[in-house]
């Protein structure tokens, strides 16, 4: 029953595919390590291996791995999780419980692809490594019932040359390289029998048949994870290396990226250095893929930032990388910002900048859960961080949203190309207020110091395209996970030249809608019959119960000058909280006018209006008052009826008044025949 | 009030009591029940507890009388709180939302091991946020609702109110936390206070409509749509979506209460549930804004509040043939002048009322001691009336205090024997098994089971009246499947 759940939770869950993030790591949902990315198509993807958590009964402090995920991208910041494609319990010829899916390679041959992975077999030492097959990216695989016969190791690469022959790389007993057969599954030439080396916890020497040779012209030190490419007709063979000594000093004994180049898939190579240094913070290993995407050159990597106690458990991070004339790879330094332009509207993970003042500070945001990521610290006045390039050309009527923590008020702002460039948006943070309420002598206090809180603020400037964006801080300590600029909804668009008709369910979506008149309304329990008669029956402008408005057309109201909007909603209501939030400010306490003319090809008789709005509200059809909804109200479906009318042939004019206090406002409104059918045949004509 | 008097006294003394007792039991719950916006009911080490807006809680020993002391940090609006596994996760908008404070809103979610604060395990787990609204989209991000779903294991939360949508959002239960890679889902408008549950393969999106926060004048009441996937789209009765406005109601203001908000489901038993919430304002208790439990019926797949058990004078009928619970005494019969439609002269005088036939015309009849009980056709006679109160002091379970069943007028008690069977004593003695705990199950029908049965051990809650053959009443194993178990008061 437990597995049954569990199995429909995956499946769910695989039906899903997550959006992942940029930045370095750019995948932090899960952990993720030895990322070797492909093109298929016009898409990247990216095949790694899996770190978990060591379940209970696994070693705690060693690698542990039980499946593979496969990640795609189109633009390299935006990445689709797309689940599980192979796990261990489905290796035929693997241990289920090994917990040993190391780093995997992904290639395209005529249509089919093959996911090459190691893994501990089921009995016997070490490792084989197989190969699965599908007809997709993202599989489903189907795993071969063997391994690969002759291959002993970890760490699979397949390189397909122009000619389409096919080599593999692996790491065991040194990094060996071989054809594989048309078949892409078997080694071609001979394997040789020989002794693995002695290990104190095995008794017996064991013997294994080994195929391919050792690659020649690399240099000594622990060297693993192969991976080979071809450019410019040379061949490159890259992979990690200790160069450090243990114990010597200055020396550090953990892995760097290095590589040698040859002419020939198979070597002989020359060994050219390194392409990246150790990683600082002491993660023994790193293991990569280089790419060649849309013109540019990746280089793909692994570091353990969301595991900073415990290097078995990585995250994959990207770099751009450049080439010397000569075909040598320039050495690629490792940030935080990693590559790829971001659109504005994406959430974009500010500690993951390009550069900052110097007292700028990065840390977890919960240092027990550390897949939540980081924030970044800007320590006061005139504390700034980079990001480079975000695309603002995404924005059509945008505001800012940011989620900082801050110990007091204060304030930060978003500007455009240098720390004193023009402000986008500012943020006021207040997580300590004071409100007072009438009968309470001590004041209500709201403290949200030292809380994530997510916060919106308007956007003062658009910056045209790319360009780099500075958060700078104005005031008390501040901490920032994210910004994100979001466009608001288009709740209305100008009304279309064209005719309308009301919409499959009769409602109508067209209406002249006055901007609101302010009321001094602080409490919706004022709305009853009588008060409302009064105020709805009031003359509060020229022409209210006869005139048929044109947009743009502007009336005096209780001092005001207002003007009429001709709207089409894209909602079967109309929502005049943000039509007055657009086009009046005035959003609490309103009184809207709106007028509609309905053009009826023949007379409709027995239908009645059927209304809802949020709150009272008054409606006139043809002149004469049909129904009215009183009190404190929202607006529901159908909420009240008139009594049966008569549409005339010809043209007809509905007009209402809505009027609300504190809350949402909104009507929505209908025709309907007996058995309330929605009538929908007449027309909305464009004024 | 003492009862050991003459007979008549005694008559007159329990007529008194049962007036009084019926005014004290006009109120939803003893002790000091104030809450706002209550937590699903949950049961932990032997207590329940309800956790409130504004931080704390009720706690309660016995389901009927209630008292703070619960603890909840973080503050805020409208928390929930789940079973899952052997931790309680509790759900809560941080914020306020509100019409002043702005629609910034966030929900987080905390584990605790145990709801008991004076218990040394007792220690809430760092919040996580899962959901957030930023103040400028339709949306307010507090007053969450959790279920997790029985057919699928998954984790589900509502949460919203009337700024803008109800959205849907789906969390890990293994964590709490926000499933990766979920997006919100809006399933409705036009309501607050939400709660999801699940029944009979429907899911059912319970919200508060109406106006909050006006005491006796908040027009509150809880309004249900169903789906059949826990997405939506959420309909009502008469096939109107909730994300038009949809909603048939609950409960409503009544019982001088009103304003009933923020829905939670507690099963009992197979066939008994309550359902719980607040009423903005008790007018027993000056209007303030109490927690209340209620029978949940079900018919034909909707939802209805039952009404609160109040006690009163009864006929006792079984559901199983219709037959009335009585003391097996004489029938004694009642005079009348035979009326025949051919005598003509009989026919010319008016048709007078007959007078009921009343205790003293049949009391003298009956043993001194024990009398047992049978079923029977109802006659409306003295030994067929049962006048049912709240026992004083008693104690009490989930949502009522526990009665006392004593044939109308006098003090003889219907009883709970050592040998499984029901009978009466001539004296109500408060004791144990002499204590009825009245329960209305979904289908509208009554359980009826005595709070101990002499020489079991502890409360009872597996055994209740039951109809064993037509005219045989008995105690035996509750079974909702069956109308031997139900009972009903007219």
């Amino acid at each position: 029953m437990k597995n049954n759940l569990r199995r429909v939770v995956l499946a769910l869950w695989l039906g899903m595919p997550a959006l992942m993030h940029a930045q370095n790591p750019f995948i932090r949902e899960q952990y993720a390590a030895d990322p070797t990315a492909r093109v298929f198509g016009n898409k990247v993807y990216v095949y790694p291996s899996h770190d978990i958590i060591p379940p209970q009964g696994q070693r705690t402090d060693w690698f542990c791995m039980a499946d593979y995920h496969v990640f795609s991208s189109e633009n390299l910041t935006q990445w689709t999780d797309h689940g599980v494609i192979l796990s261990q319990q489905d290796v035929p010829w693997g241990n289920p419980e090994g917990y040993s899916m190391w780093a995997p390679d992904c290639v395209e041959k005529d249509g089919r692809y093959y996911l090459y992975y190691p893994n501990a077999t089921r009995q016997g030492r070490g490792f084989a490594i197989g190969v699965a097959t599908a007809t997709s990216p993202t599989g489903p695989f189907t795993p071969e019932a063997k391994p690969i016969e002759g291959v002993t190791g970890i760490d699979p690469c397949v390189l397909i040359d122009d000619d389409g022959q096919a080599y593999i790389y692996w790491s065991g007993m040194g990094i060996r390289g071989a054809r594989l057969r048309a078949d892409m599954k078997s080694l071609d030439g001979e394997l040789h029998e020989v002794e693995l080396p002695r290990r104190d916890s095995v008794a017996a020497p064991a013997r294994v048949r080994v195929g391919g040779e050792e690659m020649r012209g690399l240099p000594e030190g622990f060297k693993e994870g192969p991976f080979a490419f071809k450019r410019d007709g040379r061949y490159y063979l890259t992979f990690p290396w200790v160069r450090g000594q243990k114990g010597a000093d200055g020396n550090n004994p953990t892995e760097t990226l290095a590589y040698a180049m040859a002419d020939t898939p198979l070597g002989p190579w020359t060994f050219k250095g390194i392409i990246m240094a150790e990683h600082d913070n002491g993660c023994w290993t790193n293991h990569h893929s280089l790419l060649h995407y849309k013109g540019e050159w990746y280089l793909f990597y692994h570091r353990n930032w969301l595991s900073p106690n415990d290097d078995k458990r990585r995250s994959p991070c990207i770099e751009r990388v450049a080439f010397n004339a000569d075909g040598t790879i320039q050495e690629v330094k490792q940030t935080l910002r990693g590559v790829g332009i971001n659109q504005a509207t994406e959430k974009i993970h500010i500690d993951r900048y390009t550069s900052a003042s110097d007292d700028v500070t990065t840390q977890l945001i919960d240092t027990v859960a550390p897949l939540r990521g980081y924030g970044a610290t800007l320590q006061g006045h005139g504390s700034w961080l980079r990001y480079d390039g975000v695309d603002f050309s995404c924005l059509t009527d945008a505001y800012l949203a940011v989620c900082a923590k801050a110990a007091d008020n204060t304030e930060l702002c978003i500007r455009a190309q240098s720390p004193h460039g023009r402000v986008i948006a500012r943020v006021t943070m207040t997580v300590k207020s004071e409100m007072r309420f009438p009968g309470m002598t001590a004041p209500r206090v709201r403290d949200q110091s030292n809380q994530w809180l997510t916060l919106a603020t308007a956007v003062e400037y658009v910056p045209k395209g790319v360009t780099d964006l500075f958060v700078t801080c104005n005031g008390a300590p501040v901490s920032i996970d994210w910004v994100q600029f979001k466009n608001r909804p288009a709740y209305f668009t100008p009304a279309a030249t064209a005719t309308a008709h009301p919409d499959a369910q009769g409602y109508i979506r067209r209406w002249m809608l006055l901007e609101p008149i302010r009321q001094d309304i602080r409490s919706n329990t004022i709305f009853t019959n009588s008060w409302l008669n009064e105020v709805f029956h009031k003359t509060w402008f020229k022409g209210q119960m006869t005139a048929i408005p044109h947009d743009g057309q502007q009336v005096k109201a209780a001092g005001q000058t207002l003007k009429w909007h001709a709207l089409d909603s894209e909602h079967y209501n109309m929502r005049l909280f943000r039509f007055a939030e657009k086009y009046g400010s005035q959003t609490y306490g309103s009184l809207f006018w709106g007028v509609t003319v309905i053009d009826c090809p023949e007379e409709l008789k027995d239908v009645r209006l059927a209304a809802g709005s949020n709150g009272a509200s008054i409606w006139w059809l043809n002149g004469e008052e049909v129904l009215m909804l009183e009190g404190d109200r929202r607006m529901v479906e159908d909420d009240g009826m008139s009594a049966r009318l008569t549409l005339r042939k010809g043209r007809n004019v509905l007009r209402c008044a809505v009027i609300n206090g504190p809350g949402l406002s909104d009507f929505c409104v209908r025709f309907l025949g007996e058995g309330n059918t929605p009538v929908t045949n007449y027309e909305l004509p464009s004024r | 009030m003492n009862t050991n008097t003459t007979e008549t006294c005694t008559r007159l003394c329990a007529a008194l009591l049962a007036c009084q007792c019926s005014l004290l039991n006009m109120q939803a719950q003893v002790g000091a029940p104030y809450i706002h916006d209550p937590s699903t009911i949950a049961e932990c080490e032997g207590k329940y507890y309800t956790f409130g807006t504004g931080g704390g809680g009720l706690i309660s020993e016995d389901g009927w009388r209630w008292s703070g002391g619960a603890e909840r940090p973080g503050g805020g609006a409208a928390p929930d709180v789940l079973k899952i596994g052997n931790r309680y996760l509790c759900i809560y908008g941080a914020t306020g939302g509100g019409l002043g404070g702005g629609h910034n809103g966030r929900i987080l979610t905390m584990w605790n091991e145990t709801l008991d604060p004076t218990s040394p395990r007792f220690k809430w787990t760092t919040a996580v946020e899962v959901c957030a609204s930023d103040g400028m989209e339709d949306q307010d991000a507090i007053d969450p609702g959790l279920l997790l779903d029985p057919t699928t294991g998954r984790l589900w939360a509502s949460y919203g109110t009337y700024f803008g949508t109800i959205r849907l959002i789906e969390l890990d239960p293994a964590t709490g936390t926000r499933l990766a890679g979920n997006k919100e889902r809006d399933i409705a408008i036009d309501c607050e206070a939400t709660d999801l549950i699940w029944r009979d393969g429907w899911y059912y999106l319970l919200g508060t409509h109406g106006t909050c926060c006006d005491g006796v004048n908040s027009t509150y009441n809880i309004v249900v749509g169903r789906s059949r996937s826990v997405e939506g789209p959420y309909v009502d009765n008469v096939g109107r979506d909730m994300m038009h406005g949809g909603g048939r109601m609950v409960i409503a203001a009544g019982d001088r209460m009103c304003g009933p908000g923020h829905f939670g489901r507690t099963i009992i038993d197979e066939g008994v549930e309550v359902m719980s919430c607040h009423f903005e304002a008790d007018l027993e208790r000056g209007g303030r804004s109490v927690l209340a439990i209620r029978p949940l019926l079900w018919n034909k797949g909707w939802p209805r509040a039952g009404e609160r058990f109040k006690g009163g004078s009864f006929e006792i009928e079984s559901e199983r043939r219709g037959y009335s619970l009585e003391l097996a005494v004489d029938f004694v019969r009642m005079p009348q002048e035979r009326q025949s439609w051919f005598n003509s002269e009989q026919m010319q005088k008016p048709a007078e009322p007959i007078a009921n036939q009343t205790l003293d015309d049949v009391i003298g009849t009956w043993p001194q001691g024990n009398i047992d009980v049978r079923t029977s056709d109802y006659m409306f006679r003295p030994w067929q009336r049962w006048t049912i109160t709240a026992a004083d002091d008693k104690g009490g379970y989930l949502g009522a205090p526990y009665f006392k069943i004593v044939i109308e007028g006098t003090e003889r008690a219907l009883a709970a024997t050592a040998d499984m069977e029901v009978a009466t004593v001539p004296q109500y003695t408060g004791a144990d098994e002499q204590l009825w705990c009245i329960q209305q199950l979904t289908d509208g029908t009554f359980r009826i089971m005595p709070k101990a049965i002499p020489g079991s051990e502890g409360v009872n809650t597996r055994f209740c009246l039951y109809a064993a053959g037509d005219s045989t009443p008995t105690l035996a194993e509750y079974d909702f499947s069956s109308d031997n178990s139900k009972w009903n008061f007219r």
